[in-house]
């Protein structure tokens, strides 16, 4: 009966009560399965419903595809479950910036099915994201199932978003780095034990329904120095390509979100400009892996001016797609405009210096996806494990270092934000853990709040309220009103030195007279960070905390400072 | 008076009676109103363990030009000061993230579905989440004002019981107003409750502020129900027993819940008493 009561906390089990890493290995076991497989469907339904549609493809109606499948995926979102339309990747972020981890469950399944509408109706997006979000959820509601503490239900969301980005790429290190370096962002062996766990889960799980395959095969690339060189400009490019991304992308979101339309008929409209776009460009069109695998082979026949165009399109339609509403991700795309960026590059490079032997295009490709994944995500080391994994292409590491780090270094110099960070950052909810604003967001005024403070009356004389100091430790003393209780203002000490040794005036001069009414107040549901910079701004060292004009207690500089460096241990302890 | 209930304000002549319930037991219990009235068709919760999503009917959403008046005005004539809820956290553009550090929450039966739903015999699902996960409990009030002269506690021995009890005392003591402890004898004993009574040290409190406890021992226990006065405020523990017990509601608070009409108190499994 024990054992039956007890199978929900199995923190409390003795074999996981000293440590409970051996509770997370466990658990990230079942969550990298879990979310592995939450990948592989959305993956067999993406292929299955562009086999369903392929005999369309043929009618001159087909852009209207597009159309409809944002239509259907954003009302989907919007009027069954009641989601938000996008990726879902800064929600996580967001809730594992300050909610612990907290994911709603339904998070779990909408977004593979909203992106699988969005991108097999031939939408410019791709499947990665909606399984991180997926991914993330899992292991966020297996967390609450199984009763775990804040700290271990985080590292259970990046275990989730490992095995979904493992599985879905067949890729386990790309998997782990992703879940460290961009969902988590924090490198600790409590937190890459797990995911590096749950990666392995999500891989094989893949591995067992989907065979082992690499995504992106291709020839042996004989990289010489010019080649190492010419990079250089390719990471320049492809920071380019990524800030015209991000902007283009945000751009049309805000001018989507003016339109007073209903979210469905933007989003049918947003599908509907792709899909003609599809008409002319088809390589625009869905998550586009097919175009990429052509690429790297170096098989891709078109000239540059086609290729340029192609990469200026996927940017276009990309952003239609998920900025007017549609559900999906940006890695597929990436890889995709990285790719037609680094042939263009290529291109570049032979029509300007056609008597240099140069690496085959399809180096160039591989190198441009590297590129725009670490200057969009601004996170190189997935960039790079990301491309080496995908393509196994481990000989291309060199150039492939100087890519993304480049393209990183200089999307950082334009957009300190990467394109998932961007909004959290703009609002201040971007709160990594050990970080000033991540420490003082987990303290609240109640939680330092010094209730026993001595209050006074406005008429009161000043000889009564000595004898009350000599009687207390404080130095504030809060005024309320004798008749309503209402604060009135404060008084501290050194309003009274002037009065102290002079005892005529013990009798004359009443408190209403030498209180301070120009008083900063906090109130409890004030933040504290704000709370802290305006005591610097003033120079003060307490503030009263009022409520509906009544004083219910003080917080003090060093209280708040004494409870943040307790809580600065909890944060780093593990 | 810095006990804060947390009522969500619908503009309607339903919404009025609902915000004349809150007001009331603010003015009673010694807490004041923090009003919330909602700009986007839903919110998020997020408590310790879970988050809820709360999706809002349409009629939460009329004529918002007009509901921070009423609820004002409401407010201010029962002699408080109006204080309303503006979020400061998204997790998205029209999602906000509404604060559950308060000490009561005042819900309708059914807060997702249309308000004809609000009949006996219906807690909505979203109202069920709140109460299993909010460490305060929940005001659910009855659809039209009713002012209570009392509180009628149900005992029934589990730990959600002894809080509700314990609540109980709380309300009595700032309130003044008499309190009836009810139980239905089933396969236990009287000795037996009596005794979770001792266990937790509530004998003084039992003999300071329990004017009677009944004990029901024969016919249907919603038969039993009508000794419970209309005009008392209901205080009962939800999710209590079992092993399934996070799961479902409870068996006695489903037949009270659908048989009588008053203000309900639930405290669910996570509640703690603040102060």
């Amino acid at each position: 009966m024990r054992i039956l009561k007890s199978w929900r906390y199995p923190a409390s089990w003795n074999i996981f009560r000293l440590d409970d890493r051996l509770l997370l290995i466990l658990m990230a076991a079942i969550v990298g399965n879990c979310s592995g497989l939450a990948a592989v469907i959305l993956n067999r339904s993406l292929v299955a419903m562009f086999e369903w549609l392929h005999h369309l493809r043929h009618y001159w109606w087909v852009f209207v595809l597009p159309a409809v499948g944002a239509a259907l995926s954003s009302l989907f979102l919007d009027k069954v479950v009641k989601e938000g339309a996008g990726h879902g990747v800064p929600e996580v972020i967001y809730s594992v910036s300050r909610y612990g981890g907290l994911l709603r469950f339904r998070s779990s399944f909408s977004r593979l099915i909203s992106s699988c509408l969005t991108i097999g109706s031939g939408g410019s997006a791709g499947p990665e994201a909606p399984v991180v979000i997926s991914g993330a959820s899992i292991g966020s509601n297996i967390a609450k199932f199984f009763s775990l503490n804040d700290r271990q239900r985080v590292t259970l969301v990046g275990c989730g978003a490992a095995g979904a980005i493992s599985s879905i790429f067949n890729a386990p290190i790309a998997g782990m780095v992703f879940a460290i370096e961009v969902i988590i962002g924090e490198w600790k062996s409590v937190n890459i034990v797990p995911i590096a766990i749950a990666s392995v889960a999500g891989t094989e799980v893949s591995r067992i329904l989907q065979g082992n395959q690499i995504a992106f095969s291709h020839r042996l690339f004989s990289i010489d120095l010019i080649d190492i060189i010419a990079c250089l400009g390719l990471a320049i490019l492809t920071a380019a390509a990524s800030i015209l991304l991000t902007r283009m992308l945000r751009s049309i979101h805000e001018i989507s979100g003016r339109i007073s339309a209903p979210v469905w008929l933007r989003a049918a409209a947003g599908g509907c400009a792709v899909g003609i776009i599809g008409l002319f460009l088809p390589v625009v069109l869905g998550e586009g892996y097919h175009s990429v695998r052509i690429m790297i082979e170096g098989t891709f026949s078109q000239g540059l001016a086609i290729v340029a165009l192609a990469a200026l399109a996927k940017i276009v339609a990309t952003s239609l797609t998920l900025g007017s509403g549609g559900s999906g991700g940006i890695f597929a795309p990436c890889l995709v405009i990285g790719s037609l960026v680094g042939l263009t590059y290529h291109h570049s490079l032979v029509l300007l210096w056609p008597s240099v032997s140069w690496v085959n295009e399809g180096c160039f490709a591989l190198l441009g996806m590297a590129g725009l994944i670490s200057g969009m995500l601004q996170a190189p080391l997935t960039g790079i494990f990301l491309i080496v994994e995908i393509t196994g292409g481990y000989e291309v590491i060199l150039p492939l270092i100087i890519v993304s780090a480049i393209s990183t270094t200089l999307c950082h110099y334009i957009e300190p934000a990467s394109y998932y960070l961007k909004d959290l950052v703009e609002l201040g909810h971007l709160l990594r853990p050990g970080t000033d604003a991540r420490v003082l967001s987990d303290l609240n005024v109640p939680e330092i709040l010094e209730r026993d403070c001595i209050t006074v009356n406005q008429n009161m004389l000043l000889r009564d309220f000595i004898n009350i100091v000599k009687k207390s430790h404080r130095n504030y003393f809060p005024v309320e009103n004798e008749e309503t209780g209402d604060f009135m203002g404060i008084i501290h000490l050194d309003d009274i030195r002037q009065y102290l040794f002079n005892p005529i005036m013990y009798d004359a001069v009443v408190l209403g007279q030498i209180m301070d009414t120009k008083v900063e107040v906090v109130h409890p549901d004030d933040d504290l960070s704000e709370v802290l910079r305006r005591m610097d701004a003033n120079r003060l060292f307490s503030m009263p905390v009022v409520i509906n004009n009544r004083f219910i207690g003080l917080i003090s500089k060093a209280t708040l400072l004494d409870q943040y460096r307790k809580e600065l241990m909890v944060q780093t302890s593990h | 008076m810095d006990h804060q209930l947390f009522h969500i304000f619908r503009n309607n002549p339903l919404g009025r009676e609902t915000l004349l319930q809150s007001i009331y037991f603010c003015s009673k219990v010694g807490a004041s109103p923090v009003i919330y009235i909602p700009k986007h068709a839903k919110f998020l919760m997020y408590f310790e363990n879970d988050v809820v999503q709360i999706d809002l009917d349409n009629s939460y959403l009329t004529s918002p030009e007009t509901a921070l008046k009423h609820a004002t005005e409401l407010v201010e004539q029962g002699g408080m000061k109006a204080r309303f809820l503006e979020p400061k956290h998204y997790t998205a553009s029209t999602l906000p993230d509404i604060q559950t550090n308060f000490d009561f929450m005042c819900c309708p039966r059914s807060i997702s579905d249309l308000s004809s739903k609000i009949g006996l015999g219906y807690i909505g699902p979203r109202v069920r989440r709140i109460v299993e996960s909010a460490r305060f409990p929940i005001l659910i009030t009855s659809p039209v004002y009713k002012k209570w002269q009392s509180i009628a506690v149900f005992f029934g021995g589990s730990t959600n019981a002894v809080n509700a009890l314990k609540l109980g005392f709380r309300i009595s003591r700032v309130s003044g107003l008499p309190l009836d402890v009810y139980t239905r004898v089933e396969k236990n004993s009287r000795e037996s409750y009596e005794k979770v009574i001792k266990d937790e040290n509530l004998e003084d409190e039992m003999g300071l502020y329990v004017n009677k406890w009944h004990f029901f021992e024969k016919g249907l226990f919603e038969d039993n129900l009508y000794e419970v006065p209309h005009d008392a405020l209901v205080v009962l523990g939800a999710y209590g027993h079992g092993l399934i017990k996070t799961f479902v509601f409870g068996g006695k608070m489903e037949k009270i819940q659908s048989t009588i009409s008053n203000n309900l108190l639930i405290v669910g499994p996570y509640y703690t008493s603040t102060r």
